[in-house]
């Protein structure tokens, strides 16, 4: 009886997992495969552009046809106002944000985890400090801050990602401080230092890697998202990537000075590639976080 | 004990006395809520110190000599170390730094580069202007969200709901600059307005749509739509399964009446004043877009002119907004809701 009785919650906890993505809302799912389908259209751009495996030269220009629509012959995607071809650019664009924002997801996911770790699980006067430096970041407006640095040192996109890292860290740090003390009012926690294992047993293997490795890639995800938003941003102030190099924040902007006469799409395209990723990014972090965490 | 129960089921006038604003803000205001109020004050001050030791440290480490370009072409660092002595300059960093702080406290924020001017005065009115459209902005910005967001609370899993809510992820993944030129294409195109001419004249009636369009767009397109949707959703559906609201319901008085402090109140000032970072830096791409004489528009600048003082004070003032934001939140916060203060 006694027996039965201590096992069944591991029991319990398989079956959960199990099922878990059973048991999900519909609606969730939908926005976690959607999420996903921009999450792989990303990755394969990326390839697409690094081996330079693309439909036309981005920089080749075509004064025949210029600023043609979507679904063109033989450009799918149209033109802009060089008559260099959309999609071909669209696809390079992704080169701007993709390594830099995973830059700065390493960094906002590393510190995070350590200040999280630190508040949630040594607590008391570490907490404090820990709770004084996430103040402290979240001062600063960020967009203020990058151009600080930029001001400071150059205008590189790398060093922008490492700000955005940065002051991602805090929200990071809140949910894996959040997550610890709840851990810590489990069992397994207390029964760990018991049987005398290592503290950094604890908190690497069966605090971060098996209960919060959820969180981490919702974060994650969530980072990519403000990654794409920080770097457009930065390229349409001048501050990012130049002409001819495309990036969407800069197609956006070389794209506007059209837009005045009518001709919508050369900065329409960039600025829609912009709205599907980031909202792709956004609903497959909410729904993952509704499915494996249970936030409702 | 006793007295307490009778009074309690004696009491048939409706619950009772209630003047709103009495109950939301009490009349006497308790040591120990006065006690937190001022540690808070506290905290805040030494985070501001933070932010200015942070700042300064960015431009400190910063590669190249600002007395080179003060020099101009003769900017040997020779001449450059004799300027420093002749104006008493530090070299060390603690040295700058404590002299710089010593002279923002007395309020001098040194002279711009680009312009020669005193910064504090002209950040000062920038910020005025930036405060202007950003409160404008966030009112917007709750008028839209704060409505789907109670909805979606209260009506959780309708079709409704579902396609309100992804509405407001899509509006919040619109990339603003692009709005932006959206709105000053239809503002010219169907309202035969151009909203580019820049700042404040005295015209009355022109004033006002120059001011809308930039509102309009930086609220709708600051990407906060979506959050406040569902910190609102969070919040409200929380309320409304406490005990008090159950109670309330039970005895048929009024729910919103109850709920107003916890589910409209707090919401409404912890949204207001922790995305005021968020929306400054929406206004930095607004202000340029609309060319409105704002801090944003100061800092990117600043930036492109290597402007140290001005940033620096940009930074500050900015750091100084959110900060005070947080300070309004938490004073309202422990006013409303005293317990707080014996956490």
């Amino acid at each position: 009886m006694r027996a039965s009785f201590l096992h069944q919650p591991i029991e319990l906890d398989i079956a959960q997992t199990r099922s878990i993505w059973k048991r999900a809302d519909r609606g969730d799912l939908l926005n976690i495969a959607y999420g996903l389908i921009v999450l792989s259209t990303v990755l394969i751009s990326y390839i697409m552009g690094t081996f330079d495996l693309l439909p036309y030269d981005p920089e080749e220009m075509d004064l025949d046809l210029m600023m043609m629509g979507p679904f063109t012959e033989g450009h799918l995607l149209g033109t802009d106002f060089m008559g260099r071809d959309m999609m071909s650019r669209l696809i390079l664009g992704t080169q701007a944000y993709f390594l830099p924002g995973m830059l700065a997801i390493f960094i906002s996911l590393t510190l995070g985890s350590l200040l999280g770790v630190l508040a949630g699980y040594e607590g008391g006067k570490t907490d404090k400090v820990v709770t004084y430096l996430n103040n402290l970041i979240d001062s600063f407006p960020r967009l203020v801050l990058i151009l600080l640095v930029v001001a400071a040192f150059k205008p590189n996109i790398y060093y922008i990602m490492i700000v955005v890292g940065l002051t991602n860290a805090p929200i990071v740090a809140a949910s894996i401080k959040n997550k610890i003390i709840s851990l810590k009012q489990r069992n397994f926690v207390e029964s760990a230092i018991a049987m005398g294992f290592p503290k950094h047993t604890i908190i690497f293997k069966h605090i971060l890697w098996y209960n919060c490795r959820a969180l981490l890639i919702i974060q994650a995800t969530l980072g990519m998202a403000e990654a794409i938003l920080m770097e457009t941003s930065l390229s349409y102030l001048g501050f990012g990537v130049q002409e001819p190099t495309p990036s969407w924040g800069n197609m956006v902007q070389a794209g506007s000075n059209y837009l005045m006469q009518g001709d919508f799409w050369p900065s329409t395209a960039p600025a829609l590639a912009i709205l599907f990723t980031i909202l792709g990014f956004h609903l497959l972090g909410d729904g993952l976080n509704n499915v494996l965490e249970g936030k409702k | 004990m006793n007295i307490r129960q009778v009074t309690l089921q004696g009491d048939k006038s409706p619950a009772i006395n209630f003047s709103t604003l009495a109950d939301i803000f009490p009349r006497y205001i308790s040591k120990p809520v006065l006690i937190t109020i001022t540690k808070e004050l506290l905290v805040t001050m030494s985070l501001l110190l933070g932010v200015s030791l942070v700042a300064f440290t960015i431009l400190f480490m910063a590669p190249g000599d600002p007395f080179a370009l003060l020099l101009g072409n003769d900017g040997s660092l020779a001449a450059s170390e004799e300027l420093k002595e002749s104006l008493g300059i530090s070299n060390s960093w603690a040295g700058q730094y404590f002299s710089w702080l010593g002279n923002i406290l007395q309020g001098d924020f040194g002279t711009s580069i680009r312009s020669g001017e005193d910064v504090f005065p002209s950040v000062f009115e920038a910020t005025l202007n930036t405060l202007y459209l950003t409160l404008a902005a966030i009112f917007i910005t709750l008028s839209i969200g704060f409505p789907i967001g109670l909805i979606s609370a209260l009506r959780s899993e309708s079709v409704m709901t579902r396609s309100l809510s992804i509405v407001a992820y899509a509006i919040s993944a619109l990339p603003i600059f692009w709005l932006g030129y959206i709105a000053v294409y239809v503002s010219t195109t169907y309202f035969d307005y151009f909203p580019l001419a820049s700042g404040f004249s005295d015209d009355g009636e022109v004033q006002i749509l120059k001011f809308l369009f930039p509102v309009l767009v930086l609220g709708i397109g600051s990407g906060m739509i979506s959050e406040v949707v569902r910190h609102v959703r969070l919040e409200i559906s929380r309320v409304m399964e406490e005990e008090y609201i159950r109670t309330a319901r039970a005895k048929g008085a009024s729910v919103w009446k109850h709920a107003l402090k916890e589910a409209f109140i707090l919401p409404v000032t912890e949204l207001v004043t922790s995305k005021i970072p968020f929306f400054i830096g929406g206004a930095i791409i607004v202000e340029q877009i609309f060319n409105w004489h704002g801090m944003g528009r100061m800092a990117w600048q600043s930036a492109q002119d290597r402007d140290f003082p001005v940033i620096l004070c940009i930074t500050l003032v900015a750091a100084l907004l959110v900060r005070g934001g947080s300070l309004i939140h938490k004073i309202i916060y422990i006013i409303v809701n005293p317990r707080a203060s014996h956490e």
